[in-house]
């Protein structure tokens, strides 16, 4: 393989996607009994960005006995290739067929990578249904944030491991290897593994199951040695992760719920890690990450800290997902001259209520008078439009606030210039979130929303993006959709749907003509869902409770808000998974 | 003070782009805890220098590196570099200097041994006793025709091996177009990935001289 792979690398763009090699790459060669390849349905700059995968693999080659090896999507011209000469989809490592191993786990974080997962499994000669697969082929798994519900890609897996991976993941492999010697059957060890564990749906038996979660992040495995890719990725930098949940409880946010209960990182494990991931990996910038930065309890304090190893190594400090409301400006101070990004999602106080965004007019000035005495030359806003109760009121909203960024700059600003970018996106129903019952609007009533929106943010140094609306069509109805979506999935590959997420290969009439063609509606996964009916992802207890959902929705409607966890328990339900914010 | 590095660019890592490979070097001195100097422009960017990219999937064992950098002395850059560099990369020789020897500009050829799976013709070697040779390269994704002729100073066949020595630097002759074009013609079974760069040299009067001896000897006078 390595030899013809040689022969054919040099016809496609960027090979150093598909060779390895990269710096601290763990011993492929010790002593194994079970060997696991780690799948992930996007190119390799995205994948290897991903904190999740550089967790896992990690984990896995840590493990005794265990190795773990990777395989992205290859871009379409190698797939070509591949596809013409019937050379196998490889892993990374060893450039040994994925078919090889004994189990291949899929991470699947996007719902327009669907069609990628069934592209995958086509180049490896893997027969797309679980069903059709039998003891000569390896176990196909899936995690990651879509399993909130895998129901539309389920039929494709063996198991679906629904939670942390550190957990789930790391249980279910080495159980495996023990069953290996017991010479159980696929069926037989599946059984078992999902009676044994949380988090582990088996599509076969829709079996009901409760998500795994790592009770103690401080006591959580995480690397501090990572692989440093030999080609430019979209997140070319090191990761710590502050904490997993969110206290926020925006009504939209999927992985707000998703991702409960709360659970921090200490202070000083983070210093720590932080200061081994840069001293291994030699990245210039390092991003303090969670879903919402700025909640951290002592988040000054931890920037004071790293700032202090970033500066000795001169590395930039990168703080993703702050919030306008606890926006501290002192810590601003310190990241002088940084681009801003904020996302106020809503244009009127009247719908960030609605959606729980619990950020004031007074707060997002405050903040902004803040950052621009500290020289902020480039602000990003972001919005969604389609929110439930949203009318053009709230539209206008959204121009007042970015005329009031530039406003404020004129007033405060210590830059020459001030360049704002504002983007939207569409609202999608996603599972799992307050608003899982909502209707997603019409593609008429987007393109109407985004036109209007051109108009009135025609003002001098803002640059208005958009979020396609065919393609946030097709992604409401992947992320409600039950298990008769999968034979659309597979359709709508045939017919050349692949890489769904990247605009330039996103073709929404071959999506239409796969449903027509299957005999599914399109409509029934964007409409309203009677709040009595039973859901497809009902059967996995994810923490949050569906009344608690429910309660939420009506709240939204009464235009009332909830307070941050942080401040009182609200109940959702996640504490009983593991330990919630003290 | 300058430190200078020659190491090699061998497997996988022959299919990694001079820009990324840049960025792989610059990462393995932050790894290395070497002390760069960074420029002192708007974007400050580290001072490191490379010789003439070689084109992707041609192997190299004589890639030269060159470090604006303070508190070590060769041995000790070379060891804390290997410690640090992907495999592929890893570095075999050092050498301190005052000054930036400027090899990209002074490196005006290259030495390259093909491995070929089959017996090289010896007929090869008569494409010198010809005053023009012309052959297909790409420029800018636009294919021209060039006579190469000028640029190729010697081409000698032994048994499967093919030595090749040609120009590099302002003048720079592709060596895999070339060796695609002479593999065509003469039949010769060979890949892209099979070209070694084995040596680069630079010019002293009418002879040509190894980098190696140029930093020993040569380029003092420069200090």
């Amino acid at each position: 393989m390595e030899n013809k792979l040689k022969e054919i690398l040099l016809q496609v763009e960027k090979p150093a996607r598909y060779v390895g090699g990269e710096y601290n790459l763990p011993d492929m060669n010790k002593k194994c009994e079970e060997r696991v390849c780690l799948c992930f349905s996007d190119k390799y700059e995205i994948g290897m960005s991903n904190i999740g995968i550089r967790i896992l693999y990690h984990m896995l080659n840590d493990m005794e006995d265990i190795v773990c090896e990777r395989s992205f999507a290859p871009d379409l011209d190698l797939g070509k290739i591949l596809k013409e000469k019937n050379l196998p989809l490889f892993s990374l490592e060893t450039k040994k067929p994925i078919k090889d191993f004994d189990i291949i786990g899929f991470s699947v974080q996007f719902e327009l990578q669907f069609t990628n997962i069934v592209y995958m499994l086509d180049l490896a000669n893997i027969p797309y249904f679980a069903k059709d697969r039998d003891e000569s082929y390896p176990l196909v798994v899936a995690g990651g944030p879509c399993s909130v519900n895998p129901m539309p890609y389920a039929p494709f897996f063996d198991a679906i491991l629904i939670g942390d991976g550190e957990e789930n993941l790391k249980n279910f492999v080495e159980y495996h290897k023990e069953c290996k010697k017991k010479n159980l059957t696929k069926e037989e060890f599946l059984i078992l593994a999902s009676q044994k564990f949380d988090g582990i749906y088996i599509p076969s038996l829709n079996n009901k199951t409760t998500r795994a979660v790592c009770k103690d992040l401080n006591a959580a495995y995480f690397p501090t040695k990572i692989l440093v890719p030999n080609c430019d990725i979209v997140h070319a930098r090191a990761t710590i992760e502050l904490f997993r949940g969110c206290a926020n409880g925006c009504r939209f946010c999927q992985a707000c719920f998703f991702y409960r209960p709360i659970r921090e990182r200490k202070e000083q494990l983070l210093v720590e890690q932080a200061t081994k991931l840069l001293d291994s990996t030699g990245y210039e910038e390092l991003s303090l990450s969670s879903l919402s930065t700025s909640d951290y309890s002592d988040l000054k304090k931890l920037v004071d800290d790293i700032k202090v190893e970033a500066d000795k190594r001169k590395v930039k400090l990168a703080l993703p997902s702050l919030r306008l409301d606890s926006f501290e400006a002192e810590i601003y101070e310190e990241l002088n001259g940084a681009s801003l990004t904020f996302a106020p999602e809503a244009g009127t106080q009247r719908l960030r209520d609605v959606i729980n965004k619990n950020i004031s007019d007074e707060n997002i000035k405050s903040s902004l008078i803040s950052a621009m005495k500290n020289n902020v030359k480039n602000v990003k806003l972001y919005f969604m439009i389609g929110l439930p109760t949203e009318t053009n009121e709230d539209l206008d909203g959204i121009a007042q606030i970015v005329k009031q960024v530039v406003y404020l700059h004129k007033m405060y600003g210590t830059s020459k210039i001030l360049n704002v970018s504002v983007s939207t996106n569409v609202f999608i129903p996603k599972p799992l979130t307050p608003f899982q019952w909502e209707r997603q609007i019409s593609l008429e009533e987007m393109k109407q929303k985004q036109e209007y929106l051109q108009q009135v943010l025609r003002i001098k140094n803002v640059r208005y993006t958009w979020h396609g609306a065919e393609s946030s069509i097709l992604e409401a109805v992947l992320a409600r959709g039950d298990k008769s979506i999968a034979p659309v999935i597979v359709k709508a590959y045939e017919k050349g749907c692949v890489f769904d997420s990247w605009s330039e290969n996103f073709d929404f009439e071959k999506w239409k003509q796969a449903f027509e063609e299957c005999g599914v509606d399109m409509n029934y996964y964007i409409s309203e869902i009677e709040e009595d009916r039973s859901l497809p992802w009902d059967v996995i207890d994810n923490g949050v409770t569906k009344q608690y959902l429910l309660k939420e929705r009506h709240l939204a409607y009464a235009g009332q808000t909830t307070p941050n966890c942080m401040k009182k328990c609200n109940n959702c339900g996640a504490a009983k998974l593991g330990r919630c914010f003290k | 003070m300058i430190e200078i590095v020659k190491h090699r660019k061998i497997g996988d890592l022959s299919y990694v782009s001079h820009k990324d490979t840049v960025d792989v070097l610059q990462r393995t001195l932050k790894r290395a805890k070497i002390d760069v100097n960074y420029s002192q422009g708007f974007v400050k960017h580290m001072v490191t220098y490379n010789t003439t990219p070689i084109p992707l999937g041609v192997q190299s064992i004589c890639e030269y590196f060159i470090v604006d950098c303070n508190g070590v002395n060769a041995q000790e850059f070379l060891e804390r570099f290997n410690n640090a560099v992907p495999d592929g990369l890893k570095a075999n020789w050092s050498i301190e200097k005052k000054k930036n020897p400027n090899l990209a500009a002074n490196v005006v050829a290259s030495d390259y041994l093909i491995k070929c799976k089959n017996v090289v013709p010896s007929i090869i070697e008569e494409i010198l006793d010809e005053d023009e040779y012309f052959i297909e390269l790409l420029k800018k994704g636009e294919k021209i025709i060039k006579n190469v002729r000028p640029m190729l100073y010697s081409i000698y066949a032994e048994g499967k091996d093919l030595w090749i020595r040609s120009a590099t630097g302002n003048d720079n002759l592709r060596i895999d177009s070339f060796v695609k074009h002479i593999s065509n013609v003469y039949n010769i079974e060979t890949t892209t990935n099979d070209i070694m760069r084995v040596n680069q040299l630079v010019k002293k009067g009418n002879k040509l001289i190894s980098v190696e001896e140029y930093l020993n000897n040569e380029a003092d006078s420069n200090n």
